[in-house]
């Protein structure tokens, strides 16, 4: 029997990878990985409490617009790190550094 | 299914009868698709047939959002969507002059016109993040406040990385656009702990601070300090303000002085809704108090002590904007529903002071080149308009007599002073205390502007590059109003 629990402990278990993908930043394109990681543990959050939500289906709705901006922020985010790989020559956080203190 | 047909002629029903409170978002939608044409058809034969149709629909907009104060809507429409209150309605007018001022900037940069890309785009944009920004102003339900924050967020990386013509401004539309797509996804995560502890999504409800007052205090602590990244985020306040610096440095001036704004008012107006709707001695909103105390103090002290070691101005100027964000949200915590006048005088002061700081010096680099504090020196006698009134805005912004600035300051000490009196809390004492201390502290950087620019001579003559002086006017023009509202505050207090 899968509970609601097991949904959880997995969107948990999502979140934290994602977001160590994030901050181990290697990569400009793993750190969109990780973050996609993190929005689906949240989708997967949101869908599995909307069980529960009978009467409006908020938590449903809300997953198919998360999926949405999702994919949007990614387009922009993608085409940004094309423009970053003209002039750098690279894609590696830790290399663009131009501005800081 | 007849059941269901009756239903649905209700719903729809209910949906029609919300619109008219939308209208100004209707024409905005109507100015973006216009602007996305007249793009590509019209900019070929009448060059400014894209900056008219979106000056004309912002403009537009706003009054629409000014005949609706007539008639303020005190519920929450389309199924608890949005509230277009009276505090809505004014959010909106001064989004609406901000993205006004923004538009006009753009079009007489120098560095927008002459980009092979054009501006159309631009334009197109501005009109989409104007339409997530009013939305959440308005927004009462965490649907459409996530939605409207990505509206914004996801038009704002575009602006910023719209030019891309230098190295630097790539990085900081990268920078900008995976923080701010980290920081989203957290309070997404974050939203749907709150959904799950409360099982609906309008936060205004009761059934929602029922939920998240019964569920373990840590947890509901957990969730709500996850959703407000997401808000912390376009505030920038401390912790989350690390991606500011470089964006506000890397971006071009326009769009840096619309990201110090624009976002900020409207984030200032969501923070103030969620914090407002919950009853005062529920745990969360107590757990959400000392959250919000802490930062502002943590943000002012951190903005304006940061700023004293920077010599990019517009670094500084990032710097400051962190320190005015602390500020803001102390007028956040001294504010008293029903009365907005306060909060509102400082974020439209806010909002002209640092669009006129932003105008000043894109103006100053585009006639010198002079980008950073030190190569000010001796443009004083050079450009001395320009200089009067940067120092002038820059007084305002320490918060001086006799400044709009100093008048905003005022107000916001003296209704955290009066709730000290009336609640004893030794929080706001603190809070009333940072805020003085950090003002002095501001003093020191400002005023390395007209002392570099006035007192200290350059040893090598600098030629200044002709330009249209538009910007120059709009900037004094700015420098007028604030001017004027220091010392006639009651003009624009009354209104409100």
């Amino acid at each position: 029997m899968i509970t609601l629990t097991h949904f959880l402990i997995v969107s948990a278990c999502l979140f934290s990878t994602g977001l160590y993908a994030v901050l181990a930043r290697r990569n400009a394109i793993l750190v969109l990985v990780g973050i996609e990681l993190m929005i689906n543990a949240a989708i997967l959050n949101l869908v599995a409490f909307g069980r529960y939500d009978k009467a409006l289906y908020g938590g449903q709705v809300f997953a198919l617009f998360a999926i949405v901006l999702a994919a949007a922020g990614v387009a922009v985010a993608l085409a940004i790190i094309l423009n970053v790989y003209k002039y750098y020559k690279t894609v590696d956080p830790e290399d663009i550094r131009n501005l800081k203190d | 299914m007849t059941e269901f047909l009756l239903d649905l002629s209700e719903q729809l029903d209910h949906i029609l009868s919300g619109l008219p409170a939308l209208v100004p978002e209707l024409v905005l939608a109507a100015a973006f698709v216009a602007s996305i044409f007249s793009g590509l058809f019209l900019d070929r034969g009448w060059r400014h047939a894209t900056f008219t149709f979106t000056v004309a629909g912002i403009a537009l907009a706003g009054i629409c959002s000014g005949l609706q104060l007539a008639s303020p809507s005190t519920d929450n429409l389309l199924f608890g969507m949005v509230l277009p209150d009276v505090f809505g309605q004014y959010i909106r007018m001064l989004i609406a002059v901000v993205c006004l001022l923004f538009a006009t900037f753009v079009h007489f940069n120098p560095d927008f016109t002459s980009h092979h890309k054009k501006t159309a785009d631009l334009y197109s944009i501005l009109l989409a993040v104007n339409i997530g920004l009013n939305l959440m102003a308005m927004a009462t339900n965490w649907l459409m406040a996530f939605v409207a924050i990505e509206l914004v967020s996801i038009g704002s990386y575009i602006m910023v990385g719209y030019l891309a013509k230098e190295a630097r401004q790539t990085e900081a539309a990268m920078k900008y656009a995976l923080f701010g797509a980290v920081c989203s996804a957290v309070m997404l995560y974050g939203l749907s702990l709150v959904y799950g502890l409360t099982g609906n999504l309008d936060f205004t409800s009761a059934q929602h601070i029922q939920g998240l007052s019964a569920a373990p205090p840590v947890v509901t602590g957990i969730a709500l300090l996850l959703v407000f990244t997401g808000i912390g985020f376009k505030l920038s306040f401390v912790p989350f303000h690390f991606w500011s610096p470089d964006v506000y440095q890397g971006a071009p001036t326009p769009v840096t002085a619309f990201l110090s704004t624009a976002p900020k008012i409207a984030g200032i107006a969501l923070l103030t809704r969620i914090f407002y709707a919950w009853p005062e001695n529920s745990a969360p909103t107590q757990s959400l108090y000392l959250m919000l105390l802490v930062s502002a103090i943590a943000t002012m002290l951190l903005g304006n002590l940061a700023a004293l070691r920077q010599n990019n101005v517009k670094r500084m100027m990032a710097y400051s904007s962190i320190g005015h964000t602390g500020f803001l949200m102390m007028a956040v915590l001294a504010y008293s529903p029903n009365e907005h006048a306060v909060l509102l005088f400082y974020l439209s002061v806010y909002a002209l002071m640092n669009m006129g700081t932003f105008i000043l010096a894109d103006y100053i680099e585009s006639r010198t080149g002079a980008t950073e504090v030190t190569d000010y020196k001796g443009l004083g006698k050079i450009l001395p308009v320009a200089f009067v009134c940067f120092v002038i805005l820059l007084v305002s912004l320490t918060g001086l007599p006799p400044t709009a600035g100093f008048i905003g300051k005022l107000l916001v000490f003296s209704a955290v002073f009066s709730k000290w009196q009336a609640s004893a809390d030794i929080g706001l004492l603190v809070l009333l205390i940072t805020g003085a201390l950090t003002t002095v502290i501001s003093l020191f950087y400002y005023f390395k502007v007209p002392l570099n620019a006035f007192l200290r001579k350059e040893e090598t003559p600098i030629e200044a590059q002709p330009l249209y002086p538009n910007l120059l006017w709009l900037a004094a023009l700015i420098t007028a109003a604030v001017l004027l509202l220091g010392i006639f505050p009651y003009w624009l207090v009354d209104l409100f």
